[in-house]
């Protein structure tokens, strides 16, 4: 089966209504002043020549979603009764548009949700429906450091289609089996023709993001040991300028950590379950009052550790950040946890 | 493959007996609605559950009922929160939600044949009777059994009847000690490190196991360090907020270690190995 | 620069921190920057990428610290010292004269959020180098909206001050014309516009955060559970509900340095809410925020006939 096709670009629209066919589709859409992805709509412009400003972790897994529904009954002897209804959501999902760092993100997430004794069914459900394709990034955004992480610009893993975008058309490449989806052989044609531009536009963009990067080009694991990463002035002095806000975490593709609530009217309820912050103070709060993370700093030095210490340490050495650049790009305040993890590794360099 | 089990869905169970322990803690005994489930169910000494009250939310207890005595569940909860608030509203035969057992326990196999010194503070006694009692009941496997036990007052200290029973046993040796003077009170006074620190208990062929709230667990390890203890000797059960119970939401972690699921238990050998952090 | 630096100099050895800025991650952005050692001033900066209202941290600060202000961020000094949220013997303030600061979120949107690697100024242009190329703007094109409308270019508190004074010629209709006209509406229209902005929002919390003047912070309302006024779904209604509690709260309070629309990552201009209550307030109050140490906010006192508010002749 062939495994590399061609769409021209006058297709595009064509192409997308015919995919939004076969599931539901979310491309990523200009909604003024951003970028996110949205479902597809007839008409709906899609927006490929910047980067999303929010990833699509969203579509896989919501901001937030109800766990399940309850009821407060009573049976024919007045006994009450809960009744438990459970939310299955086995939709198929179709994202077209998202960055290769994007789909290395579900990849973090994955192992976490998916790749344990008690998996997170809602996730896993919806990812084992969903069909990526990710459009290869042509020149570095502000901030994206992806080559030094492990990914790269034209990197596949965790997308099922890898889309090049070249000046006549788009070249798409199937990379699982999945990836067949996005191969519509009534509007494509074959593409091996156009694998060499797409090499050389590779090359090119690999280039362009490694002299960006500059001497952050590799980020290795932090070792358990790094001195500093206890050292309550390290953190002081990099991030007296934090403000604690969520954004890093709510634009991270990697960041997965969430909450779990109650909502109740009269009779019935639900169990919703949120995405969280570990930046903020009411994450780790205690119902006495205790907060083993009360302070900016402990929460920053948790983000960095959850994503370059304990993460890699129990998921082989793989660092829970695929340098999408958004909470540098995005930070009020210019945070850039490039910078703090180079720090954090400067005593072992020298 | 069959259909993955939700770990998000509880179990409905139902309350069958209330104690009032403190002005402030209550013990709830529960069953399963369903008794082929109540028959079943199988945990460790050390486990935790959690507990829905549905439409105000879930919250981690330990459960402190023996393994070995599985008529009921029993959870203890002071009233300190929004959930346990509510939980404090209910009467025998209310339900609610139960997803059990979550979490490791002690390492009671590794313990036999050794001494075993318990040191609890307040609600903290609540994990550490699950295991005094699952040890009574196999008595012979276990050396000599020490416990260390204080509140802020007489009035704060839990299971009365179970203190009663461990203050009359020859096969216990069980020390009680409130913060203050307090009228009508015989037994020690002083906070349970330096009363601790006063017992001054051999560590040989001993085992500490302690919890309380973190700052007498703080001090208590610190103490029992002080008196020779082996870090690998010393363990102690530690409290996080916690909302999943699985390893998944990311807030109970000290460093790559979820409380929820590699703890609550932990030696203080392995605390050491982790980042500093508040317990 | 160097007047810049001999000025934090001057103040460091006052106080052993200073807030100012450095150069941040690429050319086009600044970066909060606490000097606590004497080698650090040499990194200070001031330019058209200074763009943060560093007043944020000093509510929490439990030290002295000497701090730089543009003329609008001075006016959130004003308004600290009004509630008492900070002493002024606990700060040292170096003001600066500004001519207007560069709207960097705009700039990142004009060269398509490409990497920027060089940027030089030239008069009223501003040359901006990707990696991909190079491209010139008008300044005026990328000014910040709030520097288009300011009418305190100078600060108006400081202990020592930097730069020639900048005069301003907009005057109050002026600033709030953006609200008359945009209240000319149709309701359902505003409705629509505000709908699908508030939608984008992801309750990240970054407006609130970079608001100075937001001191609940870790006890927001927007995440209790006690009192429980919204819930963690995103609806549409939850959202709103945080931002209108976001806006109220800061009724006569928001000196509008525009942080909160700054921060946003979904582009959200949640400051035009500020402005209009901040709009109601002169009208109701004849009060404006920020202006005089002296003055009490509207919502901080009580007259039981209010001079607009004809609540007894019903």
């Amino acid at each position: 089966m062939e495994r590399i096709g061609f769409l021209k670009k006058e297709k595009i629209e064509e192409y997308l209504q015919s995919l939004s066919k076969k599931g539901e589709l979310y491309v990523p859409v200009d909604v003024g002043r951003a970028v996110k992805f949205e479902k597809y709509l007839t008409g709906s412009s899609i927006c490929l020549d910047r980067p999303p400003t929010l990833p699509p972790k969203s579509v896989i897994y919501p901001q937030s979603e109800r766990l399940f529904k309850f009821k407060f009954k009573k049976d024919e002897g007045n006994v009450d009764l809960i009744e438990i209804e459970e939310v299955e959501d086995t939709k198929k999902r179709i994202i077209f548009g998202a960055r290769p760092c994007d789909s290395a993100g579900f990849s973090v997430i994955d192992n976490v949700f998916i790749q344990t004794d008690t998996p997170d069914v809602y996730y896993e459900r919806r990812r084992m429906n969903s069909f990526i394709a990710a459009k290869a990034c042509d020149k570095p955004s502000a901030g994206c450091f992806c080559i030094a992480v492990g990914g790269g610009p034209f990197d596949d893993s965790g997308s099922d289609a890898l889309i090049t975008e070249l000046e006549e058309g788009y070249l798409i490449e199937a990379k699982t089996e999945k990836g067949s989806l996005f191969l519509d052989w009534e509007l494509i044609e074959p593409g091996d023709d156009h694998l060499e531009k797409k090499l050389k536009k590779k090359e090119e963009s690999e280039r362009l993001l490694s002299e960006y990067l500059g001497e952050l080009k590799k980020i290795e694991p932090l070792d358990p040991k790094t001195e500093s990463f206890n050292d309550e002035n390290f953190w002081k002095r990099h991030l007296s300028k934090c403000i604690s806000c969520g954004l890093c975490t709510y634009l991270c593709p990697t960041c997965y950590c969430f909450n779990i609530t109650d909502e109740k009217k009269i009779f019935e309820g639900e169990r919703i379950r949120s995405w969280d912050s570990c930046m903020f103070f009411h994450f780790t709060l205690e119902a006495s009052g205790h907060n083993p993370r009360p302070d900016k700093f402990k929460r920053f030095r948790n983000r960095v550790g959850h994503k370059f210490m304990f993460y890699p340490e129990k998921y082989s050495q793989l660092i829970a950040c695929c340098g999408c650049g958004r909470c540098i790009r995005f930070c009020p305040v210019s945070v850039d946890i490039r910078e703090v993890v180079f720090e954090l590794q400067k005593p072992r360099r020298v | 493959m069959g259909p993955k089990k939700n770990p998000y869905l509880p179990e409905i169970v139902t309350v069958v007996r209330i104690i009032e322990e403190t002005p402030t803690i209550k013990s709830l005994q529960v069953v399963f609605d369903d008794p082929e489930r109540m028959k079943n169910f199988k945990f460790e000494p050390g486990q935790v559950g959690q507990l829905s009250v549905f439409g105000v939310g879930e919250a981690t207890f330990v459960i402190n009922s023996p393994p070995t005595r599985k008529e009921y569940l029993q959870f203890s909860v002071m009233k300190v929160g929004e959930v346990t608030s509510a939980i404090h509203e209910l009467h025998e035969g209310d339900k609610l939600g139960l997803r059990a057992p979550l979490g490791n326990w002690f390492p009671y196999e590794s313990m036999k044949g050794r001494n075993i010194l318990f040191i609890g503070g307040g609600i903290g006694l609540a994990p550490l009777r699950t295991l005094i009692l699952f040890m009574l009941d196999n008595r012979k496997d276990y050396g000599r059994i020490t416990i260390l036990y204080g509140a802020r007052t007489p009035i704060d200290l839990c299971y009365k009847e179970d203190l009663k029973d461990w203050g009359s046993r020859d096969d216990v040796d069980l020390v009680l000690t409130v913060d203050n003077e307090y009228p009508g009170w015989d037994k020690k006074v002083g906070l349970v490190p330096n009363v601790l620190l006063e017992m001054a208990p051999k560590p040989d062929n001993t085992v500490a196991i302690t919890c309380g709230p973190p700052i007498m667990i703080k001090y208590t390890l610190i103490a029992l360090s002080k008196l020779g203890f082996k870090d690998e000797d010393i363990i102690t059960t530690l409290e996080r907020r916690m909302k999943c119970g699985i390893g998944l939401c990311g807030r109970c972690n000290i460093g790559s270690k979820y409380v929820c699921k590699d703890g609550p238990v932990f030696s203080l050998a392995q605390l050491k190995s982790l980042p500093q952090e508040e317990y | 620069m160097v007047e810049l630096k001999e000025k934090i100099s001057e103040v460091f050895r006052d106080t052993n921190l200073v807030i100012c800025w450095r150069e941040g991650f690429d050319p086009i952005h600044a970066t909060p920057h606490f000097v606590r050692e004497e080698s650090q001033i040499e990194d200070s900066i001031f330019n058209l990428f200074c763009v943060h209202n560093l007043c944020v941290y000093l509510p929490f600060l439990k030290e002295k610290a000497g701090i730089l202000v543009k003329g609008c961020d001075s006016r959130t000094l004003i308004q600290f010292l009004q509630e008492g949220l900070i002493r002024r013997e606990d700060v040292v303030i170096i003001g600066i004269s500004c001519r207007g600061i560069i709207d960097v979120g705009k700039l990142m949107r004009e060269v398509l959020y490409e990497a920027v690697t060089g940027v030089s100024i030239d008069g009223d242009s501003i040359k901006v180098k990707t990696v991909s190329r190079e491209r010139e703007f008008q300044l005026t094109s990328l000014l910040a909206d709030k520097c288009k409308i300011c009418r305190y270019p100078n600060p108006l508190i400081y202990d020592h001050l930097i730069g020639e004074p900048v005069e301003s010629k907009v005057s109050w209709d002026m600033a709030y014309e953006d609200i008359r006209e945009f209240e000319k509406k149709p309701l359902e229209d505003r409705l629509s516009f505000w709908t699908k902005e508030i939608g984008k929002c992801i309750r990240c919390y970054a407006c609130r955060n970079a608001c100075p003047l937001c001191i609940c912070r870790d006890r927001c309302i927007a995440e209790t559970r006690d009192p429980h006024f919204t819930s963690q779904s995103v609806e549409l209604k939850e959202k709103f509900m945080f931002h209108f509690i976001h806006a109220v709260h800061l009724a006569g309070r928001c000196v509008e340095c525009g942080e909160c629309e700054r921060a946003c990552p979904v582009g959200i201009p949640v400051k035009m809410m500020k402005k209009k209550i901040n709009l109601e307030m002169k009208e109701l109050f004849d009060y404006e925020t920020g202006i005089n140490v002296d003055d009490k906010p509207p919502m901080y006192t009580f007259k039981a006939e209010e001079e607009k508010i004809k609540e007894h002749e019903l």
